[in-house]
């Protein structure tokens, strides 16, 4: 288990408990029960990397307390 | 400018008509070639030729979330808002069935809850077959008759969040609206009829067999045995359930009865030396000690009656033991539960675990909580 901040520089920022194993897009879903905006809305990134739905977070070597910035569709 | 409300627009639902797209993709819409090339000073008769174009609905798609052609006429309505008439028209034509969309959204988004609901049911017959565009650029099928479905009970559609209107139930009970008059209802008045008829020809058959099975109902067995395992979880008197089965299943259901006999005497075993184990390490009084001890000795006792199977000899001793029990369950009630159920145990047990499983019982309320959420999400539960 891991704990990813999302932090979109605007006021929002939160931090989701989740898998290695789980995909973007699951979290997008955790991050859009949390945040309360829908999930096709989301958009994470870091840097200039967009960070695709299908692709799990072991992948991506997103670890424990890592940050994403938060964006919007 | 090429953006701006028309300023002799109304506005809805308190502020400007485009403010009904939300921010991002209204300037996503602004940057789009097909609104800056052809949405360019149109006009309500000109809106029509481009409506009449139309191919496929959707909302955006793609990594960036560009917006179909649809979205933008409908963005384009919104900015230069026709009239109502012309709107209905839209909806009342036949021959362009992506047009009678277009005129469908515009409405649901800018009319009020009794005009949507009036103008829009009569589309719930129009079953043709429209092409919609995914979030990922495909295409999909999808009816008329859905979109309308949609557009009436979903609050989100291409991409645009739709305002909120009264249920249907709400406008029938202070009378605006009539209640719904379906096209169906003859077809299912007539399907009731069939069955009803069907119905009656059937008992007129099968009496015979009808009486067979009503005597050996699913039913009353279902009642039998959901009492009998109400008993079992009290974790007395199985003995008293077991003569009132007995009595009950004489004719038939014995041999079923001395087989789950066997497996509950079996099962008692193994409890009472699970038991015997548990309670060695528990505090107890002498009292509570004394009557397990006495109750244990009991149903040895039982059991060898049991492989007698001498019906008198058991039936007259259960009467004695059930009278004896009763006279401690004042003292058992204290002592640690007991469980003896058979079948049930390992039924319970599988509850348990597939409970633990889903880890909503985990001792961190945090992590619960967020267990919980990824149950109703559908995503497994947290790895620790």
């Amino acid at each position: 288990m891991l704990e990813v901040v999302l932090n979109d520089r605007l006021g929002k920022k939160v931090r989701i408990k989740c898998n290695e194993d789980d995909t973007i897009g699951d979290l997008k879903k955790l991050v859009a029960a949390q945040t309360g905006t829908r999930a096709e809305k989301i958009r994470i990134q870091k840097w200039y990397t967009v960070y695709k739905d299908h692709i799990t977070l072991r992948d991506y070597e997103i670890h424990d307390g890592m940050g994403l910035e938060l964006y919007y569709n | 400018m090429a953006n701006r409300t028309d300023p002799a627009a109304k506005s809805i639902r308190g502020t400007n008509p485009q403010n009904l797209v939300e921010k991002i993709l209204r300037s996503k819409i602004y940057q789009n070639t097909y609104w800056k090339e052809q949405c360019f000073g149109l006009t309500a008769e000109t809106l029509v030729d481009k409506a009449m174009e139309l191919d496929h609905l959707g909302g955006t798609y793609g990594g960036n979330c560009k917006p179909t052609p649809f979205m933008c006429l409908v963005m384009k309505m919104l900015q230069i808002q026709p009239e109502k008439d012309i709107v209905v028209e839209f909806i009342k034509n036949d021959d362009y069935k992506y047009v009678r969309i277009l005129g469908a959204f515009y409405l649901r988004l800018t009319g009020t809850d009794v005009d949507v609901y009036r103008y829009l049911e009569p589309l719930y017959n129009d079953y043709r077959k429209l092409r919609q565009k995914l979030a990922d650029g495909k295409f999909a099928l999808t009816h008329v008759d859905e979109v309308i479905d949609e557009l009436l009970t979903k609050d989100y559609s291409c991409d645009i969040a739709l305002p909120r209107i009264k249920k249907r139930r709400t406008l029938e009970s202070i009378g605006s609206l009539e209640p719904r008059k379906s096209v169906l209802e003859d077809d299912f008045e007539e399907e009731e009829e069939k069955e009803e008829n069907e119905q009656i020809d059937g008992l007129d058959n099968g009496v015979d067999e009808r009486d067979y099975y009503h005597g050996r109902s699913p039913i009353r067995e279902r009642d039998r045995d959901r009492r009998r395992e109400s008993h079992r979880y009290r974790d007395r008197d199985y003995d008293r359930d077991y003569d009132r089965d007995y009595d009950r299943e004489r004719g038939r259901g014995r041999e079923r009865d001395r087989d789950r006999e066997r497996d509950r005497d079996r099962e008692r075993e193994r409890d009472r030396d699970r038991d015997r184990d548990r309670d060695r390490y528990r505090i107890r009084e002498e009292k509570d000690y004394g009557r397990e001890r006495e109750r244990e000795k009991e149903r040895e006792g039982r059991e060898r009656e049991r492989r007698d199977r001498d019906r008198g000899r058991r039936r007259s001793h259960s009467r004695s033991r059930s009278r004896s029990r009763d006279r401690k369950r004042h003292g058992r009630s204290s002592s640690p539960k007991r469980r003896a159920d058979g079948p049930d145990e390992p039924k319970k047990k599988k509850e348990k675990k597939e409970k633990k499983d889903d880890g909503t019982d985990h001792p961190d309320p945090e992590i619960a909580e967020a267990n919980k959420l990824r149950a109703a999400l559908g995503l497994k539960p947290l790895k620790l």
